[in-house]
Protein backbone atom coordinates (compact mmCIF):
# COMPACT_ATOMS: atom_id res chain seq x y z
CA UNK A 1 0.00 0.00 0.00
CA UNK A 2 2.56 2.50 1.24
CA UNK A 3 4.52 2.48 -2.48
CA UNK A 4 1.30 2.74 -4.19
CA UNK A 5 -0.58 5.52 -1.84
CA UNK A 6 3.02 7.55 -2.16
CA UNK A 7 2.84 7.48 -5.78
CA UNK A 8 -0.48 8.61 -5.87
CA UNK A 9 -0.28 11.28 -3.45
CA UNK A 10 3.10 12.82 -5.43
CA UNK A 11 1.65 12.28 -8.96
CA UNK A 12 -1.69 14.32 -7.69
CA UNK A 13 0.26 17.08 -5.75
CA UNK A 14 2.61 17.88 -8.58
CA UNK A 15 0.37 18.68 -11.05
CA UNK A 16 -2.38 19.99 -8.81
CA UNK A 17 0.89 22.49 -7.65
CA UNK A 18 1.94 22.85 -11.62
CA UNK A 19 -2.40 23.49 -12.50
CA UNK A 20 -3.10 25.60 -10.15
CA UNK A 21 -0.29 28.32 -10.43
CA UNK A 22 -1.38 28.48 -14.13
CA UNK A 23 -4.70 28.68 -13.65
CA UNK A 24 -6.40 31.98 -15.46
CA UNK A 25 -7.99 33.72 -18.50
CA UNK A 26 -11.00 31.74 -18.83
CA UNK A 27 -12.82 34.45 -20.68
CA UNK A 28 -13.27 35.10 -24.13
CA UNK A 29 -15.78 37.02 -26.92
CA UNK A 30 -17.60 35.59 -29.79
CA UNK A 31 -19.30 38.36 -31.64
CA UNK A 32 -18.95 40.52 -28.81
CA UNK A 33 -20.66 38.42 -26.03
CA UNK A 34 -18.72 36.85 -22.99
CA UNK A 35 -17.66 33.08 -22.95
CA UNK A 36 -16.57 31.63 -19.73
CA UNK A 37 -14.95 28.44 -19.71
CA UNK A 38 -14.89 26.37 -16.35
CA UNK A 39 -13.11 23.11 -15.84
CA UNK A 40 -12.28 20.27 -12.69
CA UNK A 41 -10.32 17.53 -12.17
CA UNK A 42 -10.10 15.55 -9.07
CA UNK A 43 -7.95 12.54 -8.01
CA UNK A 44 -8.75 10.28 -5.07
CA UNK A 45 -6.98 7.52 -3.61
CA UNK A 46 -9.37 4.60 -1.27
CA UNK A 47 -7.82 2.60 1.06
CA UNK A 48 -10.38 -0.12 2.94
CA UNK A 49 -9.61 -2.84 5.77
CA UNK A 50 -12.04 -4.92 4.33
CA UNK A 51 -14.62 -5.52 1.39
CA UNK A 52 -13.24 -3.55 -2.06
CA UNK A 53 -15.91 -0.54 -2.67
CA UNK A 54 -16.85 1.16 -5.66
CA UNK A 55 -15.43 -1.72 -7.92
CA UNK A 56 -11.86 -0.14 -7.13
CA UNK A 57 -9.27 -2.62 -5.59
CA UNK A 58 -9.39 -0.62 -2.28
CA UNK A 59 -7.77 -3.28 -0.09
CA UNK A 60 -4.60 -2.79 -1.51
CA UNK A 61 -5.45 0.74 -1.86
CA UNK A 62 -6.94 2.59 -5.05
CA UNK A 63 -6.05 5.30 -6.89
CA UNK A 64 -8.59 4.25 -9.80
CA UNK A 65 -10.68 7.45 -8.19
CA UNK A 66 -10.53 10.41 -11.39
CA UNK A 67 -12.77 12.48 -12.63
CA UNK A 68 -12.75 15.88 -14.40
CA UNK A 69 -15.38 18.04 -16.15
CA UNK A 70 -14.57 21.19 -19.16
CA UNK A 71 -17.88 23.72 -19.53
CA UNK A 72 -18.73 26.79 -21.45
CA UNK A 73 -21.47 28.95 -20.95
CA UNK A 74 -22.62 32.98 -22.65
CA UNK A 75 -25.01 34.91 -22.12
CA UNK A 76 -26.82 35.54 -26.26
CA UNK A 77 -28.77 38.21 -23.87
CA UNK A 78 -30.18 39.66 -21.27
CA UNK A 79 -32.67 36.48 -20.45
CA UNK A 80 -31.00 33.81 -22.83
CA UNK A 81 -28.04 31.71 -21.88
CA UNK A 82 -26.46 28.65 -23.47
CA UNK A 83 -23.81 26.34 -22.24
CA UNK A 84 -22.60 22.87 -22.21
CA UNK A 85 -20.22 20.52 -19.66
CA UNK A 86 -18.62 17.16 -20.56
CA UNK A 87 -17.79 15.16 -18.26
CA UNK A 88 -15.48 11.81 -17.73
CA UNK A 89 -14.79 9.73 -15.26
CA UNK A 90 -13.05 6.41 -14.15
CA UNK A 91 -14.06 4.47 -10.03
CA UNK A 92 -12.52 1.33 -10.40
CA UNK A 93 -14.48 -0.34 -13.33
CA UNK A 94 -17.03 2.30 -13.65
CA UNK A 95 -16.36 3.97 -16.65
CA UNK A 96 -13.30 4.15 -18.16
CA UNK A 97 -12.58 7.75 -19.05
CA UNK A 98 -15.33 8.45 -22.00
CA UNK A 99 -16.56 11.88 -22.10
CA UNK A 100 -19.88 12.17 -22.00
CA UNK A 101 -22.48 15.24 -21.80
CA UNK A 102 -23.18 16.20 -18.38
CA UNK A 103 -25.70 18.83 -19.28
CA UNK A 104 -26.36 21.32 -22.35
CA UNK A 105 -29.26 23.39 -22.67
CA UNK A 106 -30.63 26.68 -23.25
CA UNK A 107 -32.17 29.07 -20.55
CA UNK A 108 -34.42 32.07 -20.38
CA UNK A 109 -35.36 33.75 -18.35
CA UNK A 110 -38.73 35.82 -18.09
CA UNK A 111 -38.87 37.20 -14.97
CA UNK A 112 -37.69 36.39 -11.67
CA UNK A 113 -40.45 34.42 -10.61
CA UNK A 114 -40.54 32.56 -14.27
CA UNK A 115 -38.04 30.87 -16.53
CA UNK A 116 -37.74 27.72 -19.02
CA UNK A 117 -34.54 25.92 -19.82
CA UNK A 118 -34.70 22.65 -22.54
CA UNK A 119 -31.87 20.40 -23.20
CA UNK A 120 -29.65 18.08 -20.55
CA UNK A 121 -30.53 19.48 -17.73
CA UNK A 122 -28.98 18.50 -14.43
CA UNK A 123 -31.63 17.16 -11.97
CA UNK A 124 -32.88 19.06 -9.24
CA UNK A 125 -33.19 16.89 -5.97
CA UNK A 126 -32.61 17.26 -2.60
CA UNK A 127 -29.66 19.34 -1.28
CA UNK A 128 -26.50 18.52 -3.45
CA UNK A 129 -28.06 16.09 -6.57
CA UNK A 130 -27.48 18.24 -9.41
CA UNK A 131 -23.91 19.07 -7.84
CA UNK A 132 -22.74 15.97 -6.97
CA UNK A 133 -20.15 15.76 -9.15
CA UNK A 134 -18.39 19.36 -7.79
CA UNK A 135 -16.89 17.96 -4.55
CA UNK A 136 -14.52 21.40 -4.43
CA UNK A 137 -17.99 22.92 -3.17
CA UNK A 138 -18.19 20.48 -0.03
CA UNK A 139 -15.56 19.60 2.67
CA UNK A 140 -16.24 15.42 2.19
CA UNK A 141 -14.69 13.82 -0.21
CA UNK A 142 -17.27 11.61 -0.96
CA UNK A 143 -20.51 13.32 -0.19
CA UNK A 144 -22.86 10.44 1.68
CA UNK A 145 -22.84 7.16 -0.12
CA UNK A 146 -26.63 6.04 1.21
CA UNK A 147 -27.87 9.52 -0.81
CA UNK A 148 -25.51 10.26 -3.44
CA UNK A 149 -24.00 7.02 -4.26
CA UNK A 150 -21.34 8.21 -6.73
CA UNK A 151 -21.65 3.92 -8.52
CA UNK A 152 -25.49 4.60 -9.48
CA UNK A 153 -24.92 8.74 -10.70
CA UNK A 154 -25.96 8.66 -13.86
CA UNK A 155 -29.34 6.84 -13.12
CA UNK A 156 -30.93 10.27 -11.77
CA UNK A 157 -28.42 13.49 -12.00
CA UNK A 158 -30.07 14.37 -15.32
CA UNK A 159 -32.70 14.31 -17.72
CA UNK A 160 -33.23 15.48 -21.18
CA UNK A 161 -36.16 17.25 -21.16
CA UNK A 162 -37.10 20.79 -19.56
CA UNK A 163 -37.60 22.40 -16.48
CA UNK A 164 -39.75 25.36 -15.03
CA UNK A 165 -38.32 27.38 -12.70
CA UNK A 166 -38.43 30.24 -10.71
CA UNK A 167 -38.34 32.58 -7.75
CA UNK A 168 -41.35 33.91 -5.73
CA UNK A 169 -40.47 36.42 -2.69
CA UNK A 170 -42.93 36.29 0.44
CA UNK A 171 -41.51 39.64 1.76
CA UNK A 172 -41.11 38.69 6.01
CA UNK A 173 -41.72 35.13 4.80
CA UNK A 174 -38.61 34.64 3.16
CA UNK A 175 -38.31 33.16 -0.24
CA UNK A 176 -39.23 30.18 -2.32
CA UNK A 177 -37.25 28.68 -5.33
CA UNK A 178 -39.05 26.18 -7.22
CA UNK A 179 -38.09 23.73 -10.00
CA UNK A 180 -40.23 21.77 -12.17
CA UNK A 181 -38.87 19.09 -14.81
CA UNK A 182 -40.01 16.35 -16.98
CA UNK A 183 -37.67 14.19 -18.91
CA UNK A 184 -36.00 11.32 -20.35
CA UNK A 185 -33.57 9.59 -18.00
CA UNK A 186 -29.95 8.96 -19.02
CA UNK A 187 -28.29 6.25 -18.31
CA UNK A 188 -24.74 4.77 -18.42
CA UNK A 189 -23.44 1.90 -19.86
CA UNK A 190 -20.46 1.71 -17.97
CA UNK A 191 -22.29 2.49 -14.75
CA UNK A 192 -23.37 0.45 -11.74
CA UNK A 193 -26.91 -0.17 -12.58
CA UNK A 194 -25.39 -2.16 -15.60
CA UNK A 195 -22.66 -3.96 -13.86
CA UNK A 196 -24.54 -4.67 -10.69
CA UNK A 197 -27.07 -6.55 -12.81
CA UNK A 198 -24.61 -8.23 -14.78
CA UNK A 199 -23.38 -9.33 -11.26
CA UNK A 200 -26.52 -10.47 -10.87
CA UNK A 201 -27.24 -12.81 -14.14
CA UNK A 202 -29.00 -10.14 -15.92
CA UNK A 203 -26.97 -7.79 -17.60
CA UNK A 204 -28.74 -5.14 -19.36
CA UNK A 205 -29.03 -4.85 -23.49
CA UNK A 206 -31.03 -1.96 -23.25
CA UNK A 207 -32.73 0.43 -20.55
CA UNK A 208 -34.67 3.71 -20.31
CA UNK A 209 -37.10 5.64 -18.44
CA UNK A 210 -38.49 9.23 -18.16
CA UNK A 211 -38.43 11.25 -14.43
CA UNK A 212 -41.06 13.95 -13.95
CA UNK A 213 -40.72 15.96 -10.37
CA UNK A 214 -40.41 18.92 -8.53
CA UNK A 215 -38.39 20.24 -5.80
CA UNK A 216 -39.26 23.97 -3.50
CA UNK A 217 -36.58 25.60 -1.52
CA UNK A 218 -37.83 27.87 1.02
CA UNK A 219 -35.06 30.74 2.40
CA UNK A 220 -36.77 31.10 5.84
CA UNK A 221 -37.05 34.47 7.28
CA UNK A 222 -34.54 32.57 10.18
CA UNK A 223 -31.29 34.02 8.86
CA UNK A 224 -28.99 31.22 7.36
CA UNK A 225 -31.90 28.35 7.68
CA UNK A 226 -33.39 26.76 4.47
CA UNK A 227 -35.85 24.17 4.33
CA UNK A 228 -36.89 22.28 1.20
CA UNK A 229 -38.75 19.41 -0.23
CA UNK A 230 -38.55 16.97 -3.89
CA UNK A 231 -40.37 14.54 -5.18
CA UNK A 232 -39.53 12.18 -8.76
CA UNK A 233 -41.47 9.90 -10.12
CA UNK A 234 -39.17 7.68 -12.55
CA UNK A 235 -40.00 5.09 -14.93
CA UNK A 236 -38.06 2.44 -16.46
CA UNK A 237 -38.17 -0.08 -19.47
CA UNK A 238 -35.44 -2.44 -19.21
CA UNK A 239 -34.62 -5.35 -21.70
CA UNK A 240 -32.22 -7.92 -21.15
CA UNK A 241 -30.95 -11.38 -21.42
CA UNK A 242 -30.37 -14.06 -18.30
CA UNK A 243 -26.66 -15.23 -17.78
CA UNK A 244 -27.39 -18.12 -14.82
CA UNK A 245 -26.39 -21.39 -15.94
CA UNK A 246 -28.73 -23.92 -15.45
CA UNK A 247 -31.53 -21.44 -13.92
CA UNK A 248 -32.33 -20.53 -17.31
CA UNK A 249 -31.54 -21.27 -20.80
CA UNK A 250 -29.24 -19.54 -22.85
CA UNK A 251 -30.56 -16.24 -24.27
CA UNK A 252 -33.53 -16.18 -22.04
CA UNK A 253 -35.48 -12.62 -22.61
CA UNK A 254 -36.17 -10.81 -19.55
CA UNK A 255 -38.21 -7.47 -19.66
CA UNK A 256 -38.75 -5.25 -16.44
CA UNK A 257 -40.46 -2.18 -15.62
CA UNK A 258 -40.55 -0.15 -12.79
CA UNK A 259 -44.34 -0.15 -11.17
CA UNK A 260 -43.61 2.19 -9.65
CA UNK A 261 -40.30 3.93 -8.75
CA UNK A 262 -41.14 7.13 -6.69
CA UNK A 263 -39.16 9.06 -4.04
CA UNK A 264 -39.82 11.90 -1.61
CA UNK A 265 -37.33 13.70 -0.25
CA UNK A 266 -36.84 16.64 3.01
CA UNK A 267 -34.18 18.92 3.30
CA UNK A 268 -32.49 21.25 5.18
CA UNK A 269 -29.33 23.91 5.89
CA UNK A 270 -28.35 26.25 8.64
CA UNK A 271 -25.13 28.84 8.40
CA UNK A 272 -24.63 30.32 11.59
CA UNK A 273 -21.32 31.94 11.61
CA UNK A 274 -18.27 29.66 10.71
CA UNK A 275 -20.56 26.64 11.12
CA UNK A 276 -23.07 24.62 8.88
CA UNK A 277 -25.25 21.54 9.70
CA UNK A 278 -27.63 20.11 6.80
CA UNK A 279 -29.46 17.39 7.12
CA UNK A 280 -31.60 14.90 4.05
CA UNK A 281 -34.19 11.87 4.24
CA UNK A 282 -35.74 10.28 1.52
CA UNK A 283 -37.81 7.45 1.06
CA UNK A 284 -38.22 5.56 -1.70
CA UNK A 285 -41.28 3.48 -3.03
CA UNK A 286 -39.70 1.22 -5.70
CA UNK A 287 -41.65 -2.05 -7.28
CA UNK A 288 -40.06 -3.42 -10.24
CA UNK A 289 -42.10 -6.41 -12.52
CA UNK A 290 -39.63 -8.56 -14.11
CA UNK A 291 -40.96 -10.60 -16.51
CA UNK A 292 -39.90 -13.96 -18.71
CA UNK A 293 -41.70 -14.01 -21.93
CA UNK A 294 -40.90 -17.64 -22.06
CA UNK A 295 -42.42 -18.76 -19.06
CA UNK A 296 -45.05 -16.20 -19.08
CA UNK A 297 -44.49 -15.14 -15.41
CA UNK A 298 -44.00 -11.84 -13.42
CA UNK A 299 -41.92 -11.58 -10.41
CA UNK A 300 -42.48 -8.58 -8.98
CA UNK A 301 -39.56 -7.39 -6.32
CA UNK A 302 -39.69 -4.66 -3.86
CA UNK A 303 -36.95 -2.36 -3.47
CA UNK A 304 -38.03 0.06 -1.55
CA UNK A 305 -35.78 2.12 0.72
CA UNK A 306 -34.71 5.24 3.05
CA UNK A 307 -32.16 6.88 3.45
CA UNK A 308 -30.92 10.19 5.13
CA UNK A 309 -28.26 11.93 6.36
CA UNK A 310 -27.05 14.69 8.78
CA UNK A 311 -23.74 16.81 8.47
CA UNK A 312 -21.93 19.02 10.74
CA UNK A 313 -18.93 21.15 9.35
CA UNK A 314 -16.91 23.93 11.21
CA UNK A 315 -14.54 26.59 9.23
CA UNK A 316 -11.82 26.45 11.29
CA UNK A 317 -9.75 29.36 8.73
CA UNK A 318 -9.90 30.41 5.12
CA UNK A 319 -7.98 27.48 4.21
CA UNK A 320 -9.40 24.71 6.72
CA UNK A 321 -12.55 23.23 7.01
CA UNK A 322 -13.65 20.27 9.29
CA UNK A 323 -16.83 18.26 9.19
CA UNK A 324 -18.24 14.96 10.33
CA UNK A 325 -21.39 13.20 9.06
CA UNK A 326 -23.78 9.94 9.58
CA UNK A 327 -25.00 8.66 6.55
CA UNK A 328 -27.85 6.00 6.93
CA UNK A 329 -29.32 3.53 4.29
CA UNK A 330 -31.87 0.73 4.82
CA UNK A 331 -33.60 -1.40 2.63
CA UNK A 332 -37.51 -1.97 3.17
CA UNK A 333 -37.63 -5.62 2.21
CA UNK A 334 -33.73 -7.56 2.17
CA UNK A 335 -33.66 -10.55 0.42
CA UNK A 336 -32.18 -12.36 3.59
CA UNK A 337 -33.85 -10.47 6.67
CA UNK A 338 -31.69 -12.94 8.84
CA UNK A 339 -28.11 -11.68 7.60
CA UNK A 340 -28.37 -7.60 9.43
CA UNK A 341 -25.97 -6.82 7.40
CA UNK A 342 -27.25 -6.93 4.12
CA UNK A 343 -29.97 -4.70 4.73
CA UNK A 344 -28.44 -1.78 5.74
CA UNK A 345 -25.35 0.73 5.20
CA UNK A 346 -24.42 3.20 7.78
CA UNK A 347 -21.49 4.94 7.56
CA UNK A 348 -19.87 7.52 10.43
CA UNK A 349 -17.82 9.90 8.42
CA UNK A 350 -14.87 12.75 9.44
CA UNK A 351 -12.84 14.97 7.24
CA UNK A 352 -10.75 18.01 6.88
CA UNK A 353 -10.62 20.05 3.74
CA UNK A 354 -7.41 21.89 2.97
CA UNK A 355 -7.59 25.36 0.20
CA UNK A 356 -3.91 25.34 -0.52
CA UNK A 357 -5.18 28.27 -2.87
CA UNK A 358 -8.56 29.62 -5.08
CA UNK A 359 -7.93 26.52 -7.26
CA UNK A 360 -6.59 23.68 -5.39
CA UNK A 361 -8.22 22.10 -2.61
CA UNK A 362 -6.92 18.49 -0.72
CA UNK A 363 -8.88 16.69 1.74
CA UNK A 364 -8.59 13.53 3.77
CA UNK A 365 -11.48 11.63 4.97
CA UNK A 366 -12.26 8.04 7.38
CA UNK A 367 -15.78 6.32 7.08
CA UNK A 368 -16.42 3.89 9.17
CA UNK A 369 -19.52 1.61 7.45
CA UNK A 370 -21.57 -1.01 9.25
CA UNK A 371 -23.51 -3.24 6.68
CA UNK A 372 -23.30 -4.07 2.81
CA UNK A 373 -26.71 -3.31 1.82
CA UNK A 374 -28.99 -5.82 0.09
CA UNK A 375 -27.97 -8.66 -2.56
CA UNK A 376 -30.58 -7.09 -5.11
CA UNK A 377 -29.57 -3.25 -4.24
CA UNK A 378 -26.18 -2.67 -4.85
CA UNK A 379 -24.77 0.23 -2.38
CA UNK A 380 -21.06 0.60 -3.65
CA UNK A 381 -20.17 -2.87 -2.68
CA UNK A 382 -19.82 -5.74 -6.04
CA UNK A 383 -19.82 -9.29 -6.00
CA UNK A 384 -17.20 -9.30 -8.85
CA UNK A 385 -15.32 -7.08 -6.59
CA UNK A 386 -15.54 -9.44 -3.96
CA UNK A 387 -15.65 -12.84 -4.81
CA UNK A 388 -14.88 -14.47 -1.29
CA UNK A 389 -18.13 -12.44 -0.09
CA UNK A 390 -18.84 -9.65 2.04
CA UNK A 391 -17.62 -8.73 5.84
CA UNK A 392 -19.64 -6.97 8.11
CA UNK A 393 -17.44 -3.94 8.61
CA UNK A 394 -16.08 -1.69 6.50
CA UNK A 395 -13.20 0.68 7.47
CA UNK A 396 -12.03 3.08 4.51
CA UNK A 397 -9.45 6.02 3.88
CA UNK A 398 -10.50 8.38 1.27
CA UNK A 399 -7.70 11.11 -0.15
CA UNK A 400 -8.82 12.91 -2.32
CA UNK A 401 -7.29 16.44 -4.30
CA UNK A 402 -8.87 18.77 -6.76
CA UNK A 403 -8.28 21.66 -9.00
CA UNK A 404 -10.77 23.90 -10.34
CA UNK A 405 -11.32 26.93 -12.32
CA UNK B 1 -19.10 70.57 35.89
CA UNK B 2 -19.06 72.58 32.63
CA UNK B 3 -15.97 70.59 31.67
CA UNK B 4 -17.37 67.39 32.34
CA UNK B 5 -20.35 68.20 30.43
CA UNK B 6 -18.16 69.50 27.49
CA UNK B 7 -15.89 66.06 27.65
CA UNK B 8 -19.24 63.75 27.43
CA UNK B 9 -20.34 65.42 24.55
CA UNK B 10 -17.09 65.45 22.89
CA UNK B 11 -16.96 62.02 23.70
CA UNK B 12 -20.84 60.96 22.61
CA UNK B 13 -19.54 62.93 19.60
CA UNK B 14 -16.81 60.90 18.17
CA UNK B 15 -18.32 57.03 19.48
CA UNK B 16 -20.77 58.85 17.18
CA UNK B 17 -18.87 59.66 13.88
CA UNK B 18 -16.65 56.44 14.65
CA UNK B 19 -19.70 54.11 14.37
CA UNK B 20 -20.78 55.67 11.67
CA UNK B 21 -17.35 55.34 10.11
CA UNK B 22 -17.53 51.71 10.65
CA UNK B 23 -20.88 51.18 9.51
CA UNK B 24 -20.16 52.82 6.01
CA UNK B 25 -16.86 51.16 5.26
CA UNK B 26 -18.45 50.27 2.26
CA UNK B 27 -19.76 52.08 -0.70
CA UNK B 28 -22.05 50.88 -3.51
CA UNK B 29 -21.05 52.50 -7.04
CA UNK B 30 -22.64 51.95 -10.67
CA UNK B 31 -21.48 52.60 -14.07
CA UNK B 32 -24.06 55.95 -14.95
CA UNK B 33 -25.83 54.04 -17.18
CA UNK B 34 -27.82 52.34 -14.10
CA UNK B 35 -31.18 54.78 -14.02
CA UNK B 36 -31.41 54.70 -10.68
CA UNK B 37 -29.55 56.44 -7.41
CA UNK B 38 -30.13 54.13 -4.83
CA UNK B 39 -30.90 50.38 -4.30
CA UNK B 40 -32.24 48.32 -1.70
CA UNK B 41 -30.74 45.82 0.31
CA UNK B 42 -32.92 42.87 -0.78
CA UNK B 43 -32.20 43.87 -4.97
CA UNK B 44 -28.34 44.34 -4.35
CA UNK B 45 -28.23 40.85 -2.78
CA UNK B 46 -30.21 39.77 -5.49
CA UNK B 47 -27.83 41.20 -8.38
CA UNK B 48 -24.60 39.92 -6.64
CA UNK B 49 -26.35 36.35 -5.75
CA UNK B 50 -27.48 36.22 -9.90
CA UNK B 51 -31.31 36.02 -8.75
CA UNK B 52 -31.73 38.96 -10.55
CA UNK B 53 -29.52 40.80 -13.60
CA UNK B 54 -31.82 44.27 -13.98
CA UNK B 55 -32.26 47.12 -11.83
CA UNK B 56 -34.84 49.76 -12.57
CA UNK B 57 -35.43 49.05 -16.12
CA UNK B 58 -31.74 48.57 -16.77
CA UNK B 59 -29.29 45.34 -17.33
CA UNK B 60 -26.89 44.86 -14.47
CA UNK B 61 -24.03 43.06 -14.21
CA UNK B 62 -22.08 42.65 -10.43
CA UNK B 63 -18.32 43.27 -10.16
CA UNK B 64 -16.69 42.32 -7.13
CA UNK B 65 -13.26 42.76 -5.36
CA UNK B 66 -10.68 39.28 -5.06
CA UNK B 67 -10.62 40.31 -1.25
CA UNK B 68 -9.62 43.03 1.55
CA UNK B 69 -11.40 45.09 3.96
CA UNK B 70 -14.25 46.65 2.02
CA UNK B 71 -14.97 43.15 0.40
CA UNK B 72 -15.58 41.35 3.86
CA UNK B 73 -17.45 44.22 4.87
CA UNK B 74 -20.17 43.86 1.74
CA UNK B 75 -20.16 39.84 2.16
CA UNK B 76 -20.67 40.51 5.83
CA UNK B 77 -22.80 43.47 5.82
CA UNK B 78 -25.34 42.91 2.46
CA UNK B 79 -24.65 38.89 1.44
CA UNK B 80 -24.61 37.52 5.19
CA UNK B 81 -21.86 34.78 3.48
CA UNK B 82 -18.58 34.41 3.90
CA UNK B 83 -16.37 34.32 0.83
CA UNK B 84 -15.40 30.69 0.53
CA UNK B 85 -19.72 30.35 0.86
CA UNK B 86 -19.81 33.14 -1.99
CA UNK B 87 -17.05 31.39 -4.01
CA UNK B 88 -18.60 27.99 -3.41
CA UNK B 89 -22.46 29.96 -4.43
CA UNK B 90 -20.98 31.16 -7.81
CA UNK B 91 -19.29 27.85 -8.28
CA UNK B 92 -22.21 25.84 -7.86
CA UNK B 93 -24.00 28.02 -10.53
CA UNK B 94 -21.12 27.94 -13.05
CA UNK B 95 -21.07 23.68 -13.14
CA UNK B 96 -25.11 23.22 -13.22
CA UNK B 97 -24.57 25.95 -15.38
CA UNK B 98 -27.58 28.79 -14.16
CA UNK B 99 -25.09 31.22 -13.90
CA UNK B 100 -21.55 32.87 -14.40
CA UNK B 101 -18.68 33.29 -12.41
CA UNK B 102 -18.54 37.47 -11.92
CA UNK B 103 -15.54 39.96 -12.48
CA UNK B 104 -13.61 40.15 -9.40
CA UNK B 105 -10.67 42.87 -9.57
CA UNK B 106 -7.78 43.63 -7.32
CA UNK B 107 -8.00 46.62 -5.97
CA UNK B 108 -10.73 49.26 -5.18
CA UNK B 109 -8.84 51.26 -8.40
CA UNK B 110 -9.28 48.02 -10.36
CA UNK B 111 -12.91 48.23 -9.70
CA UNK B 112 -13.74 51.90 -10.16
CA UNK B 113 -11.90 51.63 -13.55
CA UNK B 114 -13.98 48.84 -14.71
CA UNK B 115 -17.25 49.59 -13.72
CA UNK B 116 -16.49 52.84 -15.15
CA UNK B 117 -16.19 51.68 -18.14
CA UNK B 118 -18.56 49.18 -18.17
CA UNK B 119 -22.32 49.50 -18.68
CA UNK B 120 -24.70 47.85 -16.30
CA UNK B 121 -21.79 47.52 -14.03
CA UNK B 122 -22.55 47.54 -10.21
CA UNK B 123 -19.42 46.95 -7.27
CA UNK B 124 -18.45 48.00 -4.22
CA UNK B 125 -15.38 49.95 -2.79
CA UNK B 126 -14.03 51.17 0.14
CA UNK B 127 -15.82 54.29 1.67
CA UNK B 128 -13.11 56.28 0.92
CA UNK B 129 -11.86 55.15 -2.26
CA UNK B 130 -12.13 58.15 -5.36
CA UNK B 131 -15.05 57.10 -7.34
CA UNK B 132 -14.74 59.10 -10.60
CA UNK B 133 -16.63 58.40 -13.24
CA UNK B 134 -19.00 56.44 -11.24
CA UNK B 135 -21.98 57.31 -9.44
CA UNK B 136 -22.44 56.06 -5.95
CA UNK B 137 -25.68 54.10 -4.90
CA UNK B 138 -27.61 54.96 -2.03
CA UNK B 139 -28.45 51.40 0.64
CA UNK B 140 -31.71 51.51 1.48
Amino acid sequence: MKPTLFRCIAGALLPGLTVSVCLHAQEFKVFDRSVQVHGFATQGFAYTNNNNFLTMNTTNGSPAFTDGALNFSMAINDKLRVGAQAYARKVGQLDDFRPELDWAYGDYRFARWFGVRAGQVKTAIGLYNDTQDAEFLYTWAMLPQGTYPLDLRSSMIAHIGGDVYGQIRMKKAGRLDYTAYAGLRTFDDRGGYYIFSSDLGMPITSLSGRAEGWDLRWTTPIKGLILGSSWTNMTQTRDGVYNMPGVFPPNTLYKCAAAPQRTAVGYGDYQKGKWDFSGEYRATDYWLNIYTPVFGSTFTWNGGNENWFLTSTYLAAKWLSVGVYHSNYHVDSPANPANIASNHVYDEVGAVRFDINRFWIVKAEGHFMDGYGDVYSTQGFYERSNPGGFKRRTDMLVLRTSVNF
Amino acid sequence: MKHLRFILITAALILCVSWQAQAAGVKVIANPSVKTDSISTGDLRSVFLEDSDSLAGSHVEPVLAKGGPAHEAFLKDYLGKSDPALQAFYRSLVFTGKGSMPKALASDADVVAYVARTKGAIGYVSSTASTDGVKTLEVK
